[in-house]
């Protein structure tokens, strides 16, 4: 009896060391990086996506050698979309994981919360999904150097839908329809800000609505009335079908066009109106439409990986910043953060759409669809870049 | 500027008819009652709910879908009035606050747990534009103008003629009158309250063409504008219950039109408050009738 106990302690003493060396070995095979997105809570679908996305890229990068030859694995936290919890997620990452690089946010105020932790703690924060103007405001020159975006801003988004509209569609007369919230409130103010580029161009009337607005005629009276060409809105996905409906009510389909930013081009919204969506106006970061060979297969390799789910937006940036991060990794032939940062700053990426750089300000230039509604389809008409002109 | 004055004008009574057919109810209940129903909206809601399950669900007509919604939320309301209601004859008035509130957050709740809190797209009723004076809009909007006259019309010949409306008048007037000479008060609230429920679904279906999103939060907006409408209209006056709705859409259509869209809810508040400082019994009586 005492025999087997001895040896059954030398067994598992030798199985025991065995282990450690192995999970050692494997430690220095292992390199980290942290993941914090909304997992819980009314935006976990956003998260969801985008852990898929770069899970997806870091089994690609695996397969082809992985980072400088250790494999890539993620450390995913819930953020819930409150800055609270970002920070507390970025805080284990950064005190107790120790990880070296950050992808996160997806909500620009949790972004925003966690730029002075990664600042403080040096750590590399790579955004890929956040729009707030602020966050590279206050990056690069700005302050961070730790802090990089790639994700097109609100500001971007803006100054592209209006270079379209007065440009290539020859709409001068303009007026606003938009939600009352930061997000609509500040786009129509970066509007504002790039409008002195076109002489002709004009806002002739300003209405923001509420979330639970239903009857829009007043302001579409009023747009009709003052010769509006397009009505410039940046609002809820779910208003838009609401706004359709009743400016195909009041004749105006045909005649005003909508521009900006809401879902414009799903097919429940067409649905609503198809005559009034017809010709309206769209800018996105991405969409799976998007024709380049990478977005392609990225779609179908998502597809293939995720039992035929179709990829969103956030699956798709957190995929490519995964990739870009790699293509950093691989620039700066090291893995220590900070010889990553300064790859990042000098690299040109080819993305699925398009080339990607940072500016001074850390944040990626790099190009944003451009659509347009027509038959009742969303036709891409463009991928444009859009140069941010900082305040002084 | 005298046609836009004209078309803001003609935007604000549809509005305004849709107003008063949610409030017409609310304030009749508060009649038989003295409890203000904060669930109100969510009887509008339920309506709108359930013609767009029968639809898009059953693919029934819109005008069956009317038929359909309407009696599902009267179905609805009949056992809440069973079960909540009804004992709120002489409770205090917190007892009531309390009890649509709640009754409030469950029927929102439920809808958003059996059909998700996304927006739904309300398809039917009879959305093509006509031209009325020069202004386009939906058919359905002269629909919603029409019902709004026939349902008032329809509730003065009720509160005048028939015996439930006397007997709904009576005990608005007086509880404890009723009671003692054999009114089942218990019975006239159940009815009331069955009513104006169905008048607010009703309106909900009927505005569901022209607002097109239905979701379950529907109605919270609506409760807190029909408060303000009966309140202007003078709590359990039914006629002065029109006149403030059209009033308030009104007055809405050319804020929003004139001043800016961000102040149109401002505008029911602000009324709200000026009548309770100045004529807490409404516009339309010199004193208050209860």
């Amino acid at each position: 009896m005492k025999h087997t106990t001895t040896r059954r302690i030398a067994v598992l003493t030798v199985w025991g060391a065995a282990a450690l060396i192995a999970a050692k070995a494997q430690a220095q095979d292992v390199f980290k990086i942290g993941l914090v997105s909304p997992l819980s809570g009314a935006n976990a679908r956003y998260g969801a996506f985008a852990n898929k996305g770069a899970n997806l890229a870091a089994k690609e990068i695996n397969a082809s050698g992985g980072l400088l030859g250790k494999k890539l694995e993620f450390v995913s936290g819930d953020s819930q979309c409150v800055p609270a919890e970002g920070v507390s997620a970025t805080k284990r990452m950064i005190t107790f994981d120790k990880l070296p690089i950050i992808i996160g946010d997806i909500c620009s105020s949790v972004t925003l919360a966690m730029q002075p932790l990664a600042e403080e703690a040096s750590v590399l924060l790579v955004n890929a999904a956040s729009s707030n103007p602020t966050i590279t405001y206050k990056a690069g020159v700005g302050g961070y150097k730790w802090t990089y975006r790639n994700y097109p801003t609100d500001e971007g988004r803006a100054a592209i839908v209006l270079e379209h509209a007065v440009k290539n569609r020859n709409l001068k007369n303009f007026v606003v329809l938009s939600v009352d919230s930061d997000y609509g409130r500040g786009a129509i103010n970066f509007t504002k800000k790039y409008l002195p580029r076109y002489p002709d161009a004009k806002i002739l009337s300003e209405d923001y609505y509420k979330e639970s607005e239903t009857d829009f005629r007043p302001v579409l009276s009023k747009a009709k009335n003052s010769g509006a060409q397009a009505i410039i809105m940046y609002g809820q996905a779910d208003t838009t079908p609401i706004v359709a409906r009743q400016m195909l009510e009041m004749g105006l389909a045909g005649k005003i066009v909508l521009v900006g930013n809401g879902e414009f081009n799903t097919a429940k919204t067409i649905a609503a109106a198809p005559t009034v969506m017809n010709g309206s106006i769209e800018a996105a970061a991405w969409l799976p439409e998007w024709t380049s060979p990478r977005s392609q297969k990225f779609v179908a390799d998502y597809k293939a990986a995720y039992n035929g789910e179709m990829p969103n937006n956030h699956a798709y940036t957190h995929w490519e910043t995964t990739h870009l991060v790699a293509a950093a990794v691989k620039a700066a032939n090291s893995l220590k953060n900070e010889d990553i940062r300064n790859a990042l700053s000098k690299i040109k990426f080819d993305s699925a759409m398009g080339s990607v750089t940072f500016d001074d300000h850390n944040q990626a230039v790099l190009p944003m669809v451009l659509l347009e509604v027509a038959d009742g389809k969303p036709v891409i008409k463009s991928a444009i870049a859009v140069k941010v002109d900082y305040p002084k | 500027m005298g046609n836009f004055l004209f078309e803001q004008t003609v935007n604000g009574v549809i509005t305004g008819s849709t107003y008063a057919l949610i409030a017409a109810g609310m304030t009749m209940i508060f009649g038989v009652l003295r409890a203000i129903n904060f669930a109100h909206g969510e009887y509008y809601m339920l309506g709108t709910f359930a013609a767009w399950v029968a639809i898009s669900k059953l693919e029934v007509s819109y005008l069956a879908s009317i038929v359909l919604g309407v009696a599902m939320a009267a179905l609805i309301a009949a056992a809440i009035g069973r079960l909540v209601m009804q004992r709120l004859v002489g409770a205090p008035f917190q007892a009531g606050v309390l009890a649509t509130i709640g009754i409030s957050l469950i029927l929102q709740n439920a809808v958003i747990l059996a059909f998700g809190g996304g927006y739904k797209v309300f398809e039917g009723g009879w959305i093509a534009p006509v031209e009325f004076f020069g202004i386009g809009m939906a058919q359905q909007r002269i629909v919603i103008v029409v019902s709004a006259v026939l349902v008032f019309g329809g509730l003065e010949w009720m509160v005048r003629k028939t015996r439930m409306g006397k007997s709904i008048r009576a005990v608005s007037q007086n509880i404890e009158c009723c009671q003692v000479n054999g009114i089942d008060v218990e019975s006239v609230v159940r009815r009331t309250f069955l009513l104006g429920t169905a008048l607010a679904a009703l309106s909900g279906v009927l505005t569901a063409p022209v607002n097109v999103s239905v979701y379950g939060g529907m109605g919270e907006a609506i409760t807190l504008k029909t408060f303000a409408v009966i309140v202007m209209g003078g709590m359990g006056n039914v006629r002065g219950t029109l006149y403030a709705g059209i009033l308030l859409g009104i007055v809405e259509s050319l804020v929003s039109g004139l001043i800016g869209l961000q102040y149109r809810d401002s505008v029911g508040f602000i009324a709200l408050l000026l009548m309770l400082m100045l004529r807490p019994h409404g516009l339309f009586s010199q004193k208050a009738r209860f």
